[in-house]
């Protein structure tokens, strides 16, 4: 995004919109988006309501171009044909049967909540995955940047590209979710942002839920709220209950 | 994608806050699907929903309800907002009994979805859940609590937390309503997930300390 400093008057009101704090000021008294910090979500272009319609969405070339595709819900991914940032993940299980009884789901949103992520944030948790032999989701964007998956490398172009988060996604047998949840507890200090982990798990007979117990044995707090998928979808995918 | 998880506050706010959406699964049930999701969209939209919307086309107070159902399309995700259970079990009865054949799925208090989800038969109850295990990282980054209550309700991160601080400023000095504030703040999130009738609890709450 960019802000015409021509047609800019310098009401400001812009600048609240932005969700990384990009846009400030100048000592011109005009409006200017600090481009390093921009992750081109077009909240700004759409909601500001520019008086001079001095916002100008620009064009973003590689590696710039995986800035909008993660930050702008409105833009769909050309590897999961899905607006926004993941997979149908538990969305659509019923139908799928991508989380089988014994299996996880699991999920790092690297900067949600609004701080806001570099790719070498991203890579940090990828690499430590890498290590601990897990293969992310083959249908997540972020897998598609990852260019060593023996190490959990991202293409390189992108590291020092700012989004507004990255979902870094798999699928684990349940028991290797303490050994992620103990690495993650060494590593979260090295990351220069937030990120928000999830946990999904199919419901066996008598509605119990596998990750709950085990959550607790790990002193890991759950929590209240939560997604739900009610099982209406069609055709149903089967499998026997354990 | 999780866009409606990680949803912070308390219960007692939470209370007020589910969120029912649809869609169809990529090479599986996925052609044609938009007719039944626009079947959805009615159905929501008879019980006075606080909000709703498709990413495809935004939320209802940007795109508006007619719009949103003649731009569905069978890769679209529609949404709605609902401000107690009941009126989440009403809504899921209906589209049970359309047999939509879409993955239908409650954001909200788990407790509360599970025990609906048994009165309607539903079983195993739910069918997959997805929990948040919260905020990891460098949590001195984040605002107050009482903003990302506020925030947290659009899960693509487009209601900043500045936008959110105006608010409260406008609210305390009597330029908005709490109701008009939380309305500008649910304008950004283009899915129509955001809750503004929590928020305008939450934004008076805030503009009175």
């Amino acid at each position: 995004m960019r802000i015409d400093p021509n047609s800019c008057v310098g009401c400001g009101q812009c600048i609240s919109y932005c969700p990384m704090e990009a846009i400030h000021l100048t000592d011109a008294g005009v409006s200017e988006v600090d481009q390093e910090e921009c992750v081109e979500c077009g909240v700004c272009l759409r909601n500001a309501s520019c008086p001079t319609d001095a916002i100008i969405e620009t064009e973003n070339p590689w590696p710039r171009s995986v800035r909008a595709s993660f930050s702008n819900p409105l833009m769909e991914h050309k590897e999961t044909r899905i607006p926004g940032r993941g997979t149908e993940e538990m969305k659509t299980n019923d139908v799928t049967g991508r989380f089988r009884y014994g299996q996880v789901g699991m999920a790092m949103e690297v900067g949600r909540p609004g701080t806001g992520t570099r790719f070498r944030d991203v890579q940090i948790l990828t690499m430590m995955l890498a290590e601990l032999g897990i293969h992310l989701e083959v249908q997540n964007p972020v897998t598609s940047l990852i260019v060593d998956e023996d190490k959990g490398l991202l293409n390189p172009d992108v590291l020092n590209e700012k989004v507004l988060s990255a979902i870094v996604e798999f699928t684990i047998p349940i028991e290797k979710v303490p050994g992620v949840i103990e690495r993650l507890r060494e590593v979260e200090g090295q990351l220069n942002t937030v990120f928000s982990v999830d946990l999904i798990c199919k419901v066996r007979q008598n509605d119990f839920v596998a990750t709950v117990p085990l959550m607790e044995r790990l002193g890991v707090s759950l929590s209240a709220n939560g997604k739900n998928n009610l099982g209406l979808g069609r055709p149903y995918f089967e499998e026997a209950l354990p | 994608m999780t866009h409606t998880l990680h949803r912070q506050g308390m219960p007692e706010n939470l209370q007020n806050d589910y969120v029912v959406f649809a869609m169809s699964a990529k090479d599986h049930n996925e052609v044609g699907s938009a007719a039944n999701m626009q079947a959805f969209l009615r159905i929501v939209g008879r019980h006075n929903p606080i909000n709703m919307g498709d990413m495809k086309t935004g939320n209802c107070f940007h795109a508006g309800t007619e719009d949103i159902e003649a731009n569905v399309q069978d890769t679209s995700i529609v949404h709605a907002v609902f401000a107690d259970i009941d009126s989440v079990a009403v809504v899921v009865k209906e589209i049970q009994e359309a047999e939509l054949g879409l993955s239908v799925v409650v954001s909200g208090l788990l407790d509360p979805v599970r025990e609906m989800c048994r009165e309607l038969g539903l079983t195993p109850a739910p069918h997959t859940v997805e929990h948040s295990l919260g905020v990891w990282g460098k949590v001195e980054l984040l605002p107050a609590e009482e903003i990302l209550e506020i925030s947290t309700m659009c899960g693509h991160g487009m209601v900043s937390f500045g936008l959110v601080q105006e608010a409260v400023a406008d609210v305390r000095a009597g330029k908005s309503t709490p109701e008009e504030a939380a309305k500008k703040l649910a304008e950004p999130c283009v899915c129509g997930v955001f809750n503004p009738a929590r928020a305008a609890v939450l934004l008076k709450r805030m503009a009175d300390k």
